[in-house]
């Protein structure tokens, strides 16, 4: 095969990719797209990892066994075929280069001095991990960054184009496309969102992959697994005439033509260079030649410098261990708080402090959620009444940034599993809509001081109305009016009681996160219909 | 003459009446007909013993039929209760037959084009999807229309409201000739009871302002802003307990009954006496009642019962 094909091949399965998961997060449904999607959603690596994790070695998390193995025979190909930050990365470089003037677009060899800054935000995003906490990982995690970009530009980009062609449509009162409601992500999260993603284009723009080699987590492990895969490549000491051509083209920078050398730690297989050369310079082998064996004792040397970063930061485990530990008294005070509030609720308004996030349907407990979601904002996507929202510091410092459910905006709509459906990590469990119907994610608290019925004195009932386990009923009140009451047993914690309660600002009804989901009693067992008795009308 | 005769004889000439204005061109008689105007054969329809199709058109066949209603080159809204995401066989929402049906009837009087919407409570694609109305509606040739967005909503002012003096409304029912609402008969937690007035909830966006500034006054002053020109009143599987949204089957009553009124009060009243109420005990009742939305009295009516 001519290895000039091997860039368009890749370009072609990066773009499938890229598509395929920008489909979800749109939700385009496509139907063989949608299953290469699914696919590319099972090979992002820490995806992969968490949900190896999250699943107890589930044979759907083998995704990342599938991307070192493929590192270990080709090197990086992950890294330029299924990674969507990669891709996009790519196509902001080759969208600057219209703008450079020709001699601005080279790239050019750097002596990778940068090792040090990579293996330390590896380690310490390792270290913090490992400690509880996915800050880094959800901060750094390139198919995480993907999903942000996503939710936050291109979603709302879909939506507005929708709304155009449909409201379009219906002036001529064609129904055909469905309108959809704009939601936009809280002002911080958007903030550190595009934050994020503006220092990765700029790195895009200014050096090419520079971010796969620094700060991405991803890139930083496939480098330890691609120090020398099986088939690399590798000069042609006959052929290359060190014309640069190769160099000016590699968006990694790990060629040098002076010394014939390929730094595949740092080689995303993007392949432009086999297309570059005019003279077959550069080719694939198997054998470990000289400058190979150099490369790896150069690299080997790095190896120690990670080593060192990794001790260094381990120390600081402890450190991290007790703020863990002081957060965790922390949570056991709000509960003990929580626990005297049922008794003693203050009147017009829901306590302050005291109210804990609700996690998503299957997520288990905030342990498991927050120890295993990577914040790609998939859920809150997919989430048909868009009750899920990404939070800020609602999780603490060990869930920055990841999605709760906001009653205030919507609720969970009681037969709808998508987001259990759609978790890469396990973060949120896969759930049947029989299951789901008895998963208790919080449990309802009336405000008795706060409820119209108390305080106007009228009839109201909106939380009863939406309550679909009837964990809230209207019981009769003073003057022939009804006021709720709560089964607590039976709330699943659906939130629709808070959402439709229509008092201001502080609502009468609202649902309190529950650290660990239990489960709600399930409504009886019911007959069917019962049939009429009467044989005429009562009027 | 008593009064039932006064009403016969005063339909019967103002049927004569018509037969002449449909000839000369002049409607003089009708207004002897009740308080009400309404160009029905009676007041009230109501029909048991049947399927909710069969029933309605047993219903509309004794009204005098759809195109007293409707005539061709109009726009027809009808508003079902299709609030819930749940299946029809847990009545929650009107039954799509039931609207279909009318949707086709409709159509085939010559409707220019039939709109149907609702507000939802649950998520609005799902409830449209699982009630099987939108499927039934396309399938009938009508058009289920998105009511999700504020702006498909216009500020209206209500004359004569007390506490809802204004309200967002759909769009499209200020552009339709005809308003049909096709409720479903259940009970309700906030009301007691839901049946017309009530189902007129999902015509608005802001649906928390009423349950913050008295619920049943704010239903009694929407009816003041449009009634409904027909009511027809799906009772087949009624939800007597846990409504309106209800946990299972065994929440309903299968009634096997279909009411259908130009009184959107007078339908309302004769639905609660089904569901065992009193009307008098019913809030929203009651104030329309004293606000004069309709007729509270059924014995005032002109009211044909059927069994089928």
């Amino acid at each position: 095969m001519r290895l000039q094909y091997l860039k368009k091949i890749r370009i072609l399965v990066s773009l499938l990719f890229f598509t395929a998961i920008l489909f979800m997060f749109l939700g385009i449904s496509l139907p063989a797209l949608s299953q290469l999607g699914e696919l590319s959603l099972r090979l992002q690596l820490l995806p992969s990892i968490l949900r190896f994790m999250a699943l107890f070695f589930s044979i759907s998390a083998l995704g990342f066994v599938l991307v070192i193995l493929l590192t270990l025979i080709f090197g990086r190909i992950y890294c330029s075929s299924v990674c969507p930050m990669g891709t996009f990365q790519d196509m902001v470089i080759a969208i600057s280069r219209l703008f450079k003037k020709k001699k601005n677009r080279r790239f050019h060899f750097t002596k990778n001095r940068k090792l040090i800054l990579r293996y330390s935000v590896l380690a310490a995003t390792l270290i913090l991990w490992i400690s509880g906490s996915l800050f880094l990982l959800n901060l750094l995690d390139p198919y995480s960054n993907f999903g942000k970009l996503a939710v936050s530009v291109f979603h709302p980009a879909y939506i507005a184009a929708n709304n155009a062609l449909a409201f379009t449509l219906e002036r001529f009162d064609i129904f055909a496309v469905a309108p959809m409601s704009m939601h936009s992500l809280p002002w911080e999260v958007m903030m550190v969102s595009l934050g994020v993603v503006s220092v990765i284009t700029i790195m895009a723009i200014w050096r090419g992959r520079l971010f796969c080699n620094t700060l991405c987590p991803a890139g930083a492990i496939l480098g330890l697994f691609s120090v020398s895969p099986v088939f690399r490549i590798a000069f042609t000491p006959g052929a290359c005439t060190a014309c640069k051509k190769c160099e000016w083209v590699c968006k990694a920078e790990c060629l040098d033509s002076n010394s014939l050398k390929v730094d595949h730690s740092r080689c995303i297989s993007c392949f432009n260079c086999f297309s570059s050369c005019p003279n077959q310079g550069l080719h694939f082998t198997t054998s470990s030649t000289l400058p190979a064996r150099k490369a790896q004792i150069e690299n080997s040397g790095n190896k120690r410098e990670f080593l060192l970063t990794l001790a260094s930061g381990l120390l600081s485990f402890p450190l991290l261990k007790t703020q863990a530990f002081a957060q965790r008294s922390r949570t056991q005070q709000v509960d003990r708080q929580q626990t005297q509030l049922q008794n003693r609720s203050q009147a017009g308004m829901i306590p302050p402090g005291v109210r804990k996030p609700v996690t998503p349907p299957g997520s288990i407990s905030h342990e498991h959620f927050t120890k295993h979601c990577i914040a790609c904002y998939l859920c809150v996507s997919k989430c048909p009444t868009k009750v899920i929202t990404p939070s800020f510091f609602d999780y603490g410092l060990e869930g920055f940034m990841q999605p709760k459910l906001d009653f205030e905006k919507s609720f969970c709509n009681y037969d709808c599993v998508a987001c259990t459906e759609i978790c890469p990590t396990g973060a949120i469990t896969k759930q049947t809509p029989e299951q789901k119907r008895v998963i208790k994610i919080g449990v309802v608290r009336f405000l008795y001081e706060s409820c119209v019925v108390t305080t106007d004195r009228t009839d109201c009932g909106a939380c009863s109305e939406h309550c679909p386990s009837k964990a809230v009923q209207m019981v009769p009140y003073e003057d022939g009016l009804f006021i709720p009451q709560v089964t607590p047993p039976l709330c699943i914690g659906c939130g629709a009681c808070e959402f439709a309660c229509p008092t201001q600002p502080f609502k009468a009804i609202y649902v309190a996160g529950m650290p660990v989901h239990k489960t709600a009693r399930a409504p009886e067992e019911a007959d069917g219909p019962r049939e009429d008795i009467t044989d005429d009308f009562p009027f | 003459m008593d009064r039932r005769q006064f009403i016969r004889k005063g339909f019967i000439y103002s049927a004569l009446g018509s037969l002449y204005a449909s000839t000369i061109g002049k409607i003089p008689l009708f207004a002897a007909k009740s308080h009400t105007f309404s160009p029905g054969r009676y007041d009230l329809v109501a029909v048991r013993g049947g399927e909710p199709v069969q029933m309605y058109r047993k219903a509309m066949e004794e009204m005098g039929g759809l195109g007293l209603f409707v005539k061709a080159g109009q726009t027809v809204t009808i508003k079902p209760n299709a609030s819930w995401d749940v299946p029809p066989e847990r009545a929650a929402n009107t039954n799509p037959e039931l609207v279909a049906a009318i949707v086709e009837d409709c159509l085939a009087l010559g409707a220019a084009r039939v709109f149907v919407y609702d507000h939802t409570c649950d998520n609005w694609q799902r409830s449209y999807e699982n009630s099987g109305i939108e499927a039934a509606v396309r399938r009938a040739g009508g058009q289920m229309l998105p009511a999700n967005l504020e702006r498909y909503y216009q500020e209206v002012s209500i004359p004569g409201a007390k506490r809802l003096t204004t309200a967002k409304v759909h769009e499209r029912l200020l552009q339709s000739d005809v308003f049909i609402n096709v409720p479903i008969l259940k009970h309700h937690a906030s009301t007691t009871i839901t049946i017309a007035m009530k189902n007129l909830m999902g015509l608005v966006w802001d649906r928390r302002f009423w349950h913050r500034n008295d619920l049943h006054q704010c239903i009694a002053d929407f009816c003041l802003y449009r009634k409904p020109d027909l009511n027809i009143v799906d009772a087949y599987l009624v939800m007597t307990q846990n409504g309106p949204r209800g946990t299972s089957e065994s929440d309903l009553t299968r009634m096997r009954s279909l009411l259908v009124s130009t009184d959107i009060l007078a339908v309302d009243v004769a639905g609660s006496l089904m569901l065992g109420h009193q009307p008098e005990d019913i809030g929203h009742l009651r104030i329309a009642g004293e606000m004069s939305v309709g007729t509270m009295n059924l014995d005032q009516l002109n009211i044909q019962r059927v069994n089928v």
